[in-house]
């Protein structure tokens, strides 16, 4: 069994000494044949050689904190290099050994060097000053090694006379001696032996210092490790460790663990257990003999030398056993399984695994199961375990052990593969077994290829990684469904939706869809080590060295370097949740908008890149090259500002108004050039001509408005030639113009009167020919032999159709969605109001915002109050429910299995709530549950109320083809089994109530009576199919009841003074107050109007409307009288009959409704409530029954 | 084995993808899939209702028990009257008769898909003892779709103790068949185990489902939603299954969205307007038979008690 991971691997001649760099990637390494390496191990790279020393190097060491390396050879020497790449070089050598050198050290604090040589002694040196400071005399025999404590003053130095001693050397820093060298006699004051540790029997080649404990260890030659303590004042062996068959040559404690690593001649290093002083594994190499051994100060990684090179290797593996839930990550660390809220950032541990497989190796996966809180992990111990535990509901005070209910089995991998199945792959018989959860085997599988690693593949499938390949395995069908040629996938990541997958291997990164029929494969050529999906569908992961972004069509780029390998398990916003080395959860901030804005390029979510624009600094260079690159010039135009960028780009995508524009501020020929050639490529001759006239290209120019037909300009630039004086230039014009006579002059003034005379004579213009003879002093018969040419029919052809203003038509690239979006400005840009979660507040503003405008909408109700108009309002027909009748078919069953009861039967037992009868479907004992604790008579306002419960209480569906559906009963309790306590959905809720009831004080407010009065009528008809499950409910119950019942007694207009006694709330009674002032005022009962008008002032209105109110008052003292005379008594306390609004004044006789306690005269006992129409006026009833919880 | 094609054919009969299974081109007539992927075809057509296209898709001179199953199983869906339906379940008798001889040729697979043809058609007229018999119910037969039938059969009759036992006892055979976590998953959205966790987690991962995708499945898990009282989850599930079934409702969708948006705080005409669409084109769904039976049975009783005049 060899858990030895090896990290790194390099081939060279023997290596002798090997030094970790505390906090970078680096190795030393110094070599038999006199050479000391530096190696990035991370990267595999050689990074320096340093080749001073002659003969063998046995010693080497990297300062803790500088860039300082020291070595010790074969040539006595010991040499101090700063290996910083831009100045290194060998800083000093201290000469004073006179044998080999066996071991160098630098003191953690003091500008200290240990050096052990073979010269027996032992010497302390100050690299500061460059001098010995301190020699420890007293082995006997070559010194093999020599080691500083971590903390204390010490050093401990193993030779070959056989012993192990431990030196005090804390008068060094007390008094550093600042002697010149050479004399020796001061020191021995300072640095004496404190323990003499005999029990070798043989050399000792290696000591060293446990880094917390007051413990020791050495190698020796007799082929054993021995473990020393000390105490204050003295130090004995403690025990011996045994089983190397060589000699040993280093051993050294780890230091995190409690184990003790060696190795030895004997071609193997090993590892123990420090308590028990037991070997725990060996690793064997087969030809290489072990020299040295070093251990990472802060990291789980270790060094071994051998005769052909090095290694670096973990003993365990770092990776931590993780699964991420929702928002939850449940992973491992020291053996127990925990729970970290990434929202909360809670961490509890759930569950220990101690005793599950090796003690010494961190459990390989765990997989979650969400509907079962169960967890699957398996070990890699004793050829490979799995365990299935369920995890405890809530953290107890003492943490479940998972040996408890654990179930095992053999096993290499093992993941759920459904609620209630996992899988488990046995590499060796190569077999994968789908488990249930009580561990039974319900199906076997044989692979189709060789498996290593199986992973979720989706429902009921499995993903089979083999050495070259993946596979998507249907365990249903037993069948492959698709098969991607991979390197061997190590991890599987699937992103939120099931959409997509991630296969993870060493260097590749494969993006498949759920039936892998698309794929991407991203290379890295350093290690990939995690990933997980972001919510927008990015995969984000880590390598070694970074955190890197993909995107499903294979673009990947860099997001942010890492220092140290973290393991991604959940993408969050700009939030990278993780796990470091040591399993701890930590979180790393990202900048996605890279990313993000690569994605919405991909999606043409050009609202969303604008926002990235608006929002963010994004976009330098790189971005616009991106986009360049990508094909989308005419989108990366949109963000530049630096001109000449600018220009490219819309030379590129053809933007000429942009091209000419930034043309005109570069103004440079160049420029001028590239325009002209685009603009001719795309017909546009006005541009064209424009970057001419820039460049002054006359010549070209001339022919493009030769091209065009564009004579006038011909002229024109034949003028321009002449002031130019380009005789050349001027015949061109003239020729282009079809001028004859300008070509003429042109051919004379340059003195060509030859081919002038000619050019007159073919064109008919003898006179003029005559006169360029007279002039170059000929006549005609000088010319006599010159042969005579017909007239020229040459001359530039006819402008059929004028283009000289017109541009070659191209298709209108209409004005993108940026043009707009830019010309705005881009602040005022349309509003984005989502991005990928990454500002999700704006959605719950535009809610607000909305909300908002209601409430204005409802002001302006309520402000409409002038047109308070009182109106009795005809009396609403009750609803009338049109519904098909039905005959009442009792559907027969037949004997065999007998009909069993039904869960309706089981609410109608459960609940005394008439509602809950209804959602039964017990319309009956509904009915006489409402009579009775109500007094209702008249059922039929309830019918819709009834129906709409019943209808919302049961579910249908259809599980099998053809079958009548099954009747489903929703529940209330949905997490309640018990069949005496379960109750049905509550369709209506004391809250649903109170939100229609809010509708009717809108109502009331907006002076809609007839509507107010609907409302509240409803309300009290749902109140009485309203399940009640605490007193509080019950007591706010019979509050809504009150309160619905006072708006609806008072809502009659004819009776507006008594209104003003309901108890309302003080807006309202604003309202009823001004009603009642009006319509009295109108009856002339001016008096009462004053009054009412003086409660109305103590509400302290609008000013407005204390204005008016003030004028009914003096009204009523010019008139203090009433016309009309009405029984109303403003002093006395009364509650109002609610058929006949007579007042009813304390201690009268009076009725009341069972129901809603409204009150009655007493001649009306026995008769309908003409509030809701439901019950009989002051019959017996027992009210609310007490719910039941 | 089933071949993969027939898997597949029979796994989208079984999660009801029934829409995308009538569009599947048959194999060819000689392969040993041709019958059995014609049946389910036409199982399919007629859990549509579209009985007409299952009747045509049969040869009338077949001789085999499965074809002429599902051609009276058809027959018995589709007639409009009481003698018709009889002469289709009559059929239905003399085939179950003819397949328990021991001299009949049909494989056994075929046999067993007429006991369920059988069974579906007698359940269907209400003959629920009939029905279990031919079924085989409480025998150890391995007819999981038998079991299926039945379970539901039991599961309508309010026993799901005796549908749990059917269950348990085919969970020995039945390799975790999609068809034996539908048949749990179904079970427990009758008894409400575990908070209908089972129903959940299954449409859920059919939902996942990468080789097949069923509006069924998504109107299933809103209605399990609804049982677990996650109302607007709920809804959205059934919004998506409308989409997913080109804007229009079946009945199963539309009963589901009505009793949903009664659940919520929606507005009255919202559920009105659902509910009168759910009457109007799906007249004969249970949900619209059962409401308007109860809403006679209220003016029944309503009538019983005596109204005094108003006040």
């Amino acid at each position: 069994m060899s858990v030895m991971l090896t990290k790194f691997e390099s081939k060279s001649n023997r290596v002798k000494g090997l030094a970790f760099h505390p906090t970078q990637p680096l190795l030393a390494a110094s070599l038999h044949n006199g050479s000391v390496q530096l190696w990035n191990y991370r990267m595999g790279v050689l990074v320096d050689r340093f080749e001073e020393h002659e003969g063998p190097v046995r010693a080497v060491a990297i300062h803790p904190s500088r860039a300082l390396l020291v070595t010790g050879g074969d040539d006595y020497k010991i040499k101090v290099w700063d290996i910083r790449p831009q100045n290194r070089r060998c800083l000093f050598t201290l000469h004073g050994h006179l044998d080999y050198i066996r071991t160098v050290q630098f003191h953690h604090e003091m500008p200290w060097i240990l050096s052990a040589s073979d010269d027996q002694t032992i010497r302390i040196w100050n690299s500061t000053s460059r001098n010995c400071i301190a020699i420890l005399t007293g082995h006997s025999h070559y010194v093999m090694s020599a080691q500083f404590h971590p903390k204390e003053d010490l050093v401990v130095s193993a030779s070959q006379d056989q012993t192990v001693r431990v030196w005090d050397i804390s008068g060094l820093r007390k008094n550093t001696p600042n002697t010149a060298p050479g004399t020796f006699d001061t020191f021995d004051n300072f640095s004496t032996v404190k323990y003499v540790l005999e029990g070798h029997d043989r050399g000792v080649n290696f000591a060293t210092f446990h880094p917390t404990l007051p413990l020791i260890v050495s190698a020796a030659d007799d082929r054993q490790i021995k473990i020393w303590r000390m105490s204050e004042n003295r130090a004995w062996e403690v025990d011996a460790c045994r089983g190397h068959f060589n000699n040993v040559s280093t051993a050294i404690f780890h230091p995190k663990h409690e184990l003790i690593v060696s190795c030895g001649e004997d071609k193997t290093v090993r590892v123990w257990d420090l308590t028990k002083r037991s070997a725990v594994q060996t690793f064997r190499r087969e030809h290489d003999r072990f020299w040295v051994l070093a251990a990472h100060p802060e990291l789980n990684l270790f060094a071994a030398g051998h005769d052909n090179g090095l290694i670096v290797f973990k003993l365990e593996r770092e990776r931590p056993a993780f699964a991420m839930h929702a928002d939850t990550l449940y992973y491992i660390r020291d053996k127990y399984v925990r729970a970290y809220d990434i929202n909360t950032g809670s961490d509890i541990g759930l569950l220990s695994v101690r005793k599950f497989g090796s003690p010494y190796i961190p459990p390989r996966t765990l997989s979650y199961n969400p509907a079962e809180r169960a967890v699957v992990i398996t070990i890699s111990s004793d050829n490979g375990l799995f365990e299935l535990t369920s995890l405890p509901k809530d953290a107890a005070a003492e943490v479940k052990d998972s040996s408890v209910d654990g179930k095992r089995g053999p096993g290499h991998a093992a993941i759920f593969v459904a609620r209630n199945r996992f899988a488990v792959l046995n590499k060796t018989t190569q077999l994968i077994e789908v488990h249930d959860l009580s561990n039974s085997v319900v199906k076997s599988i044989k692979p189709p290829v060789v498996t290593n690693e199986i992973f979720y593949g989706g429902t009921a499938s499995l993903i089979l990684s083999s050495t070259s390949s993946v596979v998507l395995y249907d365990i249903q069908q037993g069948k492959t469904i698709a098969e991607i040629n991979t390197p061997p996938v190590k991890y599987v990541i699937w992103s939120a939706d099931g959409a997509l997958v991630a296969l993870l291997s060493k260097h590749t990164i494969t993006i498949a869809n759920k039936n892998f029929s698309q794929h991407t494969l991203i290379h890295e050529t350093i290690r990939i080590k995690s990933g997980a999906w972001d919510d927008a569908g990015v995969f984000i992961y880590s390598t070694l060295n970074h955190i890197k972004y993909c995107l499903a069509q294979g673009d990947h780029g860099v997001i942010c370097t890492l220092d140290n390998p973290v393991y991604l398990t959940r993408v969050k916003g700009k939030t990278v949740h993780c796990l470091d080395r040591s399993a701890r959860p930590r979180t790393i901030t990202i900048d996605p908008t890279e990313y993000r804005f690569k994605l919405a390029l991909l999606r043409n979510n050009y609202e969303e890149m604008l926002y990235i624009i608006r929002t963010s600094n994004l976009l330098g260079q790189s971005i616009i090259a991106y986009l360049q690159q990508k094909g989308f010039p005419e989108i990366a135009l949109h963000f530049v500002q630096d001109k000449n960028t600018r220009f490219d780009l819309a030379i590129e995508c053809g933007n000429l108004e942009v091209a000419l524009e930034t043309a005109r501020t570069i103004d440079r020929p160049e420029c001028w050039e590239r325009l002209a050639q685009q603009a001719l490529k795309q017909g546009n001759h006005k541009i064209v001509e424009r970057a001419y006239q820039q460049t002054k290209n006359f010549d070209r120019l001339s022919f493009l408005y030769l091209a065009t037909g564009s004579t006038d300009k011909l002229s024109k630039m034949q003028k321009i030639a002449d002031a130019r004086g380009d005789p050349m230039s001027r015949f061109h014009n003239a020729l282009y113009a079809g001028d004859v006579l300008g070509r003429i002059s042109v051919l004379r003034d340059v003195g060509m009167h030859p081919l002038a005379y000619l050019t007159a004579k073919t064109n008919g213009f003898d006179d003029l020919a005559l006169e360029i003879l007279e002039a170059a002093g000929l006549t005609e018969a000088d010319v006599d032999d010159v042969p005579s040419f017909g007239v020229s029919t040459l001359r530039p052809p006819p402008v059929v159709t004028s283009t000289a203003d017109l541009n070659w038509p191209s298709v209108s690239s209409g004005e993108s969605y940026f043009d707009k979006a830019l010309a705005n400005g881009l602040e005022n840009g349309p509003d984005v109001p989502y991005v990928n979660g990454h500002d999700t507040s704006a959605a719950a503003t535009s809610a607000l915002d909305e909300w908002a405008k209601d409430e204005e909408g409802q002001d302006d109700i309520g402000a409409d109050e002038d047109g308070w108009d009182l109106d009795a309002g005809g009396e609403e027909a009750p609803p009338e429910d049109e519904e098909d009748e039905f005959e009442d078919a009792e559907v027969d069953l037949g004997a065999g299995a007998a009909a069993g009861v039904s869960e309706v039967e089981l609410w109608a037992r459960n609940s005394p709530f008439a509602a809950d009868h209804v959602a039964a479907g017990a319309f009956e004992s509904a009915m006489q549950l409402l009579n009775r604790q109500f007094g209702v008579v008249n059922f039929e306002p309830l019918k819709s109320s009834f129906v709409s419960v019943y209808r919302s209480s049961h579910a249908y569906l259809s599980p099998l083809a053809s079958l009548p559906p099954l009747q489903l009963h929703l529940r209330r309790n949905p997490d309640e089994s018990s069949s005496s306590r379960i109750l049905p959905v509550a369709v209506r809720t004391i809250q649903s109530v109170r939100s229609e009831l809010s509708e009717g004080f809108r109502a009331v407010s907006g002076n809609k009576l007839p509507e107010a009065q609907t409302v509240f009528r409803s309300v009290l008809h749902a109140l009485l199919l309203v399940p009640i499950s605490t007193d509080d409910e019950a007591k706010e119950w019979r509050d809504l009841v009150t309160l619905a019942r006072e708006y609806l007694v008072g809502r009659s207009l004819e009776l507006a003074a008594y209104f003003t006694h309901c108890q309302l709330q003080p807006a309202h009674m604003q309202i009823a107050l001004r009603s009642a002032i009006g319509v009295f005022a109108k009856a002339n009962n001016h008096a009462t109007a004053a009054k009412f008008a003086r409660r109305l002032l103590e509400l302290n209105p609008d000013p407005k409307i204390v204005a008016q109110a003030r004028q009914r008052i003096a009204a009523g003292d010019r008139n203090p009288r009433n016309a009309v005379e009405i029984q109303y008594d403003e002093f006395t306390e009364f509650d109002i009959c609610a058929t006949s609004f007579t007042p009813i004044y304390k201690g009268s006789p009076s009725v009341r409704c069972p129901y809603t306690d409204a009150t009655y005269l007493p001649e009306f006992k026995g008769k309908l409530d003409s509030l809701l129409h439901l019950t009989e006026i002051g019959a017996p009833s027992s009210g609310l029954p007490a719910p039941r919880s | 084995m089933d071949s993969s094609e027939l898997y597949h054919v029979k796994q989208q009969f079984t999660l009801a993808a029934y829409k995308s299974l009538v569009d599947l081109t048959l194999p060819d007539p000689n392969s040993p899939d041709y019958t059995p992927t014609l049946v389910y075809q036409a199982r399919a057509h007629i859990a549509l209702e579209d009985t007409a296209g299952a009747l045509k898709m049969i040869p009338s001179d077949s001789e085999n028990v499965a074809l002429k199953g599902v051609a009276a199983l058809a027959r018995y869906v589709g007639a409009s009257d009481e003698t018709s339906k009889d002469a289709a379940l009559e059929e239905l008798r003399d085939l179950c008769v003819e397949i328990e001889g021991d001299d009949a040729d049909a494989e056994e697979k075929e046999k067993d898909t007429v006991k369920v043809l059988a069974g579906t058609a007698f359940a269907l007229a209400g003959e629920v003892e009939e029905a279990l018999e031919t079924l085989g119910a409480g025998t150890s037969h391995e007819n999981l779709e038998a079991v299926a039938v039945t379970v539901q059969i039991y599961l309508s009759i309010n026993r799901p103790d005796l549908a749990r036992k059917e269950f348990e006892r085919s969970k020995r055979w039945a390799e975790d068949d999609v068809l034996l976590q539908l048949i749990e998953s179904s079970i427990a959205l009758v008894t409400g185990k575990d908070s209908y966790s089972d129903p959940d987690s299954f449409y859920t991962e059919q939902l996942a489902n990468p080789s097949l995708s069923s509006p069924h499945l998504l109107t299933a898990r809103g209605v399990t939603r609804l049982l677990k009282g996650e109302v607007s989850g709920a809804k959205s599930d059934f919004e998506e299954a409308v989409s997913q079934q080109g804007g229009k409702a079946d009945a199963e969708t539309l009963a589901a969205m009505t009793v949903a948006a009664g659940l919520g705080p929606a507005k009255q005409a919202d559920v009105e307007q659902y509910w009168s669409q759910l009457v109007k084109e799906y007249p004969s769904h249970p949900l619209v038979v059962d409401v308007a039976k109860k809403s006679s049975v209220f003016d029944e009783l309503a009538a019983k008690f005596e109204v005094p005049p108003v006040a």
